[in-house]
């Protein structure tokens, strides 16, 4: 649903013990790309409202706040905020529930808000000459555009590799079983597309999670690693930062990162280093992703007289250079684009016919869909990757032309007939989805099944129920089993 | 199974929450801030104020990477921007790529920062610096001679100068975002509208600024009473109307004083209205109340105003009145009937109603005069005025 | 293709001049022309060479002309007369729409008949937003009849509402003008004086079958100072011209015909403005008297006097305290008017527009490097020898994009210059008093805010 922050990285977080979150919540930093970035807009109006109160707040209280036809989005809020241990119950006199955000957290992000004297949690700036953006743009670009031609192997395609990879990207996408080296051939598999059709920041996450999973093994300890890129989202593109205040372990983390292109930095001697816009940008919303960097990945990175990349980045940015495939509603797709990543990219669910100097056409058939799918490839990847690589004027049209008709629904920038049918042949193949969780049953009475299960659908963890025989099956069963608790 | 369902077909991550833009107008009238700061149990000097304003502010830009701020100052002699500022040469012309506020201000930016600021969020500090220094300088250049002559606070055109803001940043916003709006088609609309006295242009770029554009709304701190306020009424109500058809709510966060127009302002434009009863509590007000956006405040019951003064003010003796007389030409309102039966805003010549309200007043019988010479009877140049005189 | 067009826009204009010799020229030129269009089916013949005025910028892009042909389209707009005339504020309206079978035509798109529903509506709502204390009934011709939609209210979703019905309905036989005008003129019968009496028709035929002489008809609308418009959808119809003509002393621009879907709104919503009142006419106007009710709440549900309908918040007429549950309206008991003051607010800007800008040339521009209101930048200002090159563009557009109030003598954007005189109506430079030589005295300080007020 809406509120659902992006998976990947929650997901990771919420799967981390306690005691992770207590040390990772005493960085102002942290606690601020947390909430920024982790949670729905319900849940920031409740850390915000309960932040400044010296006393805990009456459950009922909070309860009251919400209209009544929103006790869905509250549920969740809550239970987000509870997962993240960002919110805590706890029980004031007259045994009263209320809620009140746990300590670390607080005075971290009071102190994000309001500043305070410990040093360094969001940067510490150095006197260097600060870089051009567009050059930190286009290096960020490059780096990345290498990793991804990497793992799917735009070298077929006859491109010079100008990016050389090193040892520890490799083996960190191996250990991601994003790709598989076979015979020294570097195979791509299921996951690694799933991967190379995400828009950037979700890869930048997916990457950096596996980075953070990874440093355990190493020897780094996960949670400074992890603060570590919290921080590195807070600072400021284009400004240079001393590294003199890291610790070796976030060096060493840092020298990682300029690999994918996340940091810059002159030479690995150097005293100070640049955030590139992957890094900045961690904590926004994906819509930032109109930035140039997306832009100039899907665009046009050989340099070719394109608005795109070639010119400054605020120049592109104005220009909302981001997409530039056009689909039609015959299933024939156009694509500004000379990329061969890009190209190789689309040619995985598309069969293609001819090629230009700065376009492809192809058709999305019920064969290349099957081929994709086949490859792994689900039917909901390919269409994010459509509409986030959608042409501008594919927006433009979509949009008004939906916002004029029936203002209820959100504006769908594909054909919708395409979309159903691009899911339709997925489904011709694809018939069982797995989705792991937990089957609650044996419940004695009706009335003692009902309520749990409309709790667990208003905490929205709720997949599937059956009145008849009196189970339900979620996807995470702690709450409703606290819930079941409750009640006895 | 059933993921061939109407709902889905729409959920893409092409389109996120959009940013909000916040436009605070800070009332830094010097009487009233004067008043508020006597020592007393309910004290808050507007050092205290601005400081739980810049957190409040904080807190905004940390809700979404993209969200944006903006502070008008309304003083007695004018109404100025604090934040941002269009001075510095830097500022460029749209960058609209969404981290604004971190681009904007490269100026203050390049200098190292002093020390115990150190570890400041870098667009936080941004704000807050230029925040305090233009405040500084307003209140550095206002006179004693400038406070005698007015106590009252230029809302209205702090409410015009911010809504000039929000309708820049939508338009750039739009532009960035890859048609969301086609500010081309949205203008072009206005074209329709412009017969009308601009109608449908700016509603239909409200239809599609609703939905998926830039989030606006305003908030205004008000410490100054309506009386100052009264010769502004028709361009603070034009202001009102504007931020109404733009779907732009109003919130009024009231410090001391009462303000008619701004109850008005924030019941018209489905805003939060509070007269706070503890000025010292402004911060946990402003973050309890005002911080939720228009996306969050579907889900929230909000403190608003369920009786609000809708009294006006007569033209004449500017008293609010329950029962009023309207020139039935140029609508101005009268608390009694003219003596000469003449209109003293446009001059026309009224026939007086038979109106038993008032038994000193006999309805006349007055000869109906022409309104004036000359074809279309314009009521004169464009210079009546139509406000009540000091 | 081209070329038929080419020879087509000369035979109509000759066309023009020998069949509609008589008609005051200016507002006969379109109609006339937009009967032929619909002949041919709708299509955009009347091509402007828009290609040959655009110029090649110095960087071999046409960018600038295009931009500078849209600045100077947004700025077409804008340029109408500010003269405050003096409008009828209070007005009373009637709406005749069209139900006959000439409106199922697919020349406008979906059908004739269901654009005008929609744009009936949309106008309704204009109507309300910009005259919100008139009033306004809605009236159908079908199968020969007039036929009641609404009757005369103030009441905006009883309107919308009963326009939204008609959708289920088709539109069916022949339509009768005079019938749809003697209705009207019933309904508009008894309406005060002090106010204005207006009919607009929506009208897709080219016919009306009627009862008796229409001549008649418009002689007692004409006495009755009732005031017709009609937007035509198919061709301009004689009987229709000679309508709006009479009723508007002359002055025949109160009848159009649509070209397309995007003039046909233009049409309808031009009607929302304020009609100025004629100076021929001895002036009615009146001293009215009017409540300003305050909302009230209360704990238990009680019966509004309006409706009987139960409800807990209301506005409490502010002579005899009864009820009513939503403005403006008449106090059921005691007759007074009642209307929020904001209601009076909203037309002001109507009786009070906001003066036009001027053009700045580059000889002032220097003073200002960005917008006033928004802050944007203005082009800089190039040395004096290109100061009068590239004067391309059509009247109106500032050269340096600056546009500057002449009262406070800041400067602003094009966009800004659009928002005000559009949406805001307040111009962001007076209003915030930001005296332009920096140190002007406390006098002109003053003096300028008495200025300030007289433009909006």
């Amino acid at each position: 649903m809406a509120a659902a922050p992006s998976s990947r990285p929650f997901e990771y977080l919420e799967g981390l013990p306690g005691t992770v979150f207590f040390k990772l919540y005493q960085q102002p930093s942290t606690a601020l790309a947390i909430f920024r970035r982790m949670l729905p807009d319900l849940a920031k109006c409740f850390v915000m409202a309960l932040l400044y109160l010296k006393d805990p707040l009456p459950a009922a209280d909070l309860e009251v706040w919400v209209k009544s036809e929103s006790l869905k989005e509250r549920d969740n809020a809550l239970s987000i905020l509870g997962r993240l241990h960002i919110l805590s119950n706890t029980v004031i006199a007259n045994n009263v529930r209320a809620y009140m955000v746990t300590n670390p957290f607080a005075a971290s992000l009071r102190h994000a808000l309001t500043g305070a004297e410990q040093i360094q949690s969001f940067g510490v700036v150095a006197d260097a000459p600060a870089i051009s953006i567009a050059n930190l743009d286009e290096y960020a670009r490059r780096q990345w555009e290498g990793v991804l031609g990497y793992m799917v192997g735009t070298s077929g395609l006859g491109i010079q590799r100008d990016v050389n990879l090193s040892k520890g990207v490799k083996q960190l996408l191996q250990a991601g079983h994003l790709v598989e080296i076979r015979s020294s051939r570097v195979d791509i598999t299921k996951d690694g597309f799933a991967f190379v059709l995400q828009d950037v920041s979700t890869q930048v996450w997916h990457i950096l999670i596996l980075y953070v999973e990874s440093a355990e093994a190493i020897g780094m300890d996960s949670v400074e690693v992890l603060s570590f890129v919290f921080l590195l989202s807070s600072l400021e593109l284009g400004q240079a930062y001393e590294k003199r205040h890291l610790t070796s372990n976030q060096l060493r983390t840092l020298s990682d990162l300029a690999d994918f292109g996340i940091v810059y930095q002159e030479s690995p001697e150097a005293a100070h280093f640049y955030p590139t816009r992957l890094a900045t940008t961690l904590t926004s919303d994906s819509s930032a992703l109109s930035n140039p960097i997306s832009g100039a990945l899907s665009g046009n990175p050989t340099g070719e007289p394109s608005p795109t990349s070639s010119s400054s980045p605020n120049n592109d940015s104005n220009k909302a250079g981001t997409g530039f495939i056009i689909i039609e509603t015959n299933y024939r797709l156009y694509a500004y684009t000379s990329s061969p990543l890009q190209i190789s990219l689309i040619a995985l669910f598309t069969t293609l016919k001819y090629r230009f100097p700065n376009l492809i056409t192809g058709k999305i058939t019920r064969q290349s869909i099957r081929r994709a799918v086949e490859m792994g490839i689900t039917a909901d990847q390919i269409i994010s990757y459509l509409s986030t690589h959608a042409h501008p004027q594919m927006r433009k049209h979509n949009t008004s032309r939906s916002t004029s008709n029936q203002a209820g629904i959100p504006p769908s920038i594909l054909p919708p007939t395409v979309v159903d049918q691009i899911r339709l042949w997925q489904l011709e193949r694809d018939r069982v989805q797995a989705t792991a969780g937990f089957l609650f049953k044996d419940f004695v009475s009706l009335a003692e099944y009902e309520a749990p299960c409309r709790y667990a659908e208003e905490i929205g963890v709720l997949v599937w129920k059956s009145d008849r025989k009196r189970m339900f099956f979620v996807t995470r069963h702690e709450q409703v089993a606290a819930f079941l608790r409750s009640r006895k | 199974m059933n993921t061939i369902d109407a709902t889905e077909h729409y959920s893409s991550s092409a389109h996120d929450r959009p940013p909000s833009l916040l436009t605070v107008i800070l009332d830094t009238n010097p009487h009233a801030w004067a008043q508020l700061s006597q020592p007393s149990a309910t004290a808050l000097p507007l050092s205290t104020a601005v400081a739980n304003i810049l957190v409040f502010l904080n807190a905004h830009l940390a809700c979404n990477y993209a969200n944006e701020v903006a502070v008008v100052a309304s003083h007695t002699q004018e109404a100025r921007w604090l934040y941002p500022v269009a001075n510095p040469p830097t500022k460029k012309p749209t960058d609209s790529d969404g981290d604004t506020p971190m681009q904007q201000q490269r100026t203050t930016t390049n200098r190292p920062p002093p020390a115990n600021e150190m570890n400041k969020y870098r667009p936080f500090r941004i704000v807050e610096e230029q925040i305090t220094q233009n405040l500084h300088d307003l209140l550095a250049t206002t006179t004693p001679k400038d406070l005698e002559a007015t106590n009252s606070t230029l809302m209205a055109g702090a409410l015009t100068l911010a809504l000039s803001h929000i309708n820049r940043r939508t338009i750039a916003w739009a532009e960035a975002h890859g048609g969301e709006t086609d500010p081309n088609a949205a203008t072009a609309g206005g074209g329709a509208g412009s017969t009308t006295g601009g109608g449908g242009g700016s509603a239909e770029v409200t239809r599609s600024t609703t939905d998926s554009g830039l989030q606006s709304r305003i908030l205004i701190l008000s410490v100054s009473s309506a009386t100052g306020s009264a010769h502004q009424y028709i361009p603070i109500m034009n202001a009102i109307f504007a931020c109404q058809r733009l779907h732009i709510p109003i919130d009024v966060c009231k410090l001391s004083g009462d303000a008619v127009f701004l109850q008005q302002a924030a019941d018209a434009t489905k805003g939060v209205y509070m007269a706070l009863a503890e000025p010292k509590g402004l911060l946990q007000y402003l973050m309890m109340a005002f911080l939720p956006d228009q996306r969050s405040r579907r889900h929230l019951i909000l403190p608003t105003r369920v009786d609000v003064d809708f009294r006006a003010a007569c033209f004449c003796h500017r008293r609010v009145v329950d029962i009023g007389f309207v020139c039935s030409i140029c609508l101005s309102i009268f608390c009694e009937p003219l003596e000469k039966g003449e209109c003293l805003t446009c001059g026309s010549t009224l026939e007086m109603g038979d109106y038993g309200a008032k038994p000193a007043v006999v309805a006349r019988k007055k000869k109906k005069k022409k309104v004036r010479a000359g074809a279309n009877a314009p009521s004169a140049t464009p210079t009546p005025t139509p406000t009540p005189g000091p | 293709m081209a070329d038929s067009d080419e020879e087509y826009v000369g035979e109509i204009s000759g066309d023009d001049l020998n069949g509609h010799h008589v008609l005051s020229q200016g507002g006969a030129a379109q109609p006339p022309r937009s009967r032929r269009k619909k002949n041919r089916g709708g299509a955009e013949w009347e091509v402007s060479r828009t290609w040959e005025s655009l110029v090649e910028g110095a960087d071999g892009t046409i960018n600038s002309t295009v931009e500078g042909l849209l600045e100077a389209g947004k700025r077409k707009r804008l340029l109408r007369d500010t003269t405050p005339l003096q409008r009828g504020i209070i007005r009373h309206l009637m709406l005749v729409l069209d139900l006959s079978q000439s409106m199922a035509e697919k020349d406008l798109r979906p059908t004739r008949y269901l654009l005008s529903l929609r744009y009936a509506q949309e106008f309704v709502r204009e109507f309300f937003e910009q005259n919100p204390i008139s009033q306004l009934g809605v009236l159908g011709l079908r199968d020969g009849l007039a036929i009641r939609i609404s009757d005369m209210s103030g009441n905006l979703t009883e309107h919308i509402g009963a326009i939204q019905a008609l959708r289920d309905h088709d539109p069916k036989g022949l339509p009768s003008l005079q019938n749809g005008l003697e209705m009207a003129r019933g309904a508009l019968f008894h309406t005060p004086t002090h106010g204005t009496r207006e009919v607009l028709v929506i009208f897709g035929s080219l016919l009306s079958s009627d009862p008796g002489d229409i001549h008649q008809t418009i002689a007692t609308l004409v006495n009755e100072k009732i005031r017709v418009g009609i937007v035509g959808l198919a061709a301009q119809v004689a009987i229709c011209r000679e309508l709006c003509t009479r009723t508007n002393h002359g002055d025949d621009s109160t009848y159009g015909v649509a070209l397309n879907e995007q003039h046909f709104r233009e049409l309808v919503m031009g009607v929302t403005t304020p009609p100025a009142t004629f100076s021929q006419r001895p002036s009615a106007s009146s001293l009215l008297m009017m409540g300003f009710p305050s909302r009230s709440v209360e704990a238990h549900p009680s019966l509004c006097s309006c409706h009987s309908d139960a409800s807990c918040g209301g506005y409490s007429c502010s002579r005899c305290s009864s009820k009513v549950c939503g403005l403006p309206a008449e106090c059921p008991s005691c007759g007074l008017t009642l209307i929020l003051s904001t209601h009076l607010a909203r037309s002001y800007h109507h009786l009070f527009p906001l003066m036009n800008w001027v053009e700045v040339p580059w000889q002032c521009a220097s003073r200002s490097p960005a917008c006033f209101a928004c802050g944007i930048n203005f082009p800089s200002v190039p040395s004096k020898d290109q100061w009068h090159v590239a004067d391309i563009q059509s009247k109106g557009m500032s050269i340096s994009s600056r546009y500057e109030c002449t009262v406070c003598r800041n400067h602003f954007c094009i966009d800004c210059d659009l928002f005000a005189h559009e949406v805001v109506h307040n111009c962001p430079g007076c209003q915030s008093r930001t005296t332009f030589s920096g140190t002007s005295g406390l006098v002109q300080g003053a003096d300028v805010t008495d200025k300030m007020d007289t433009s909006i």
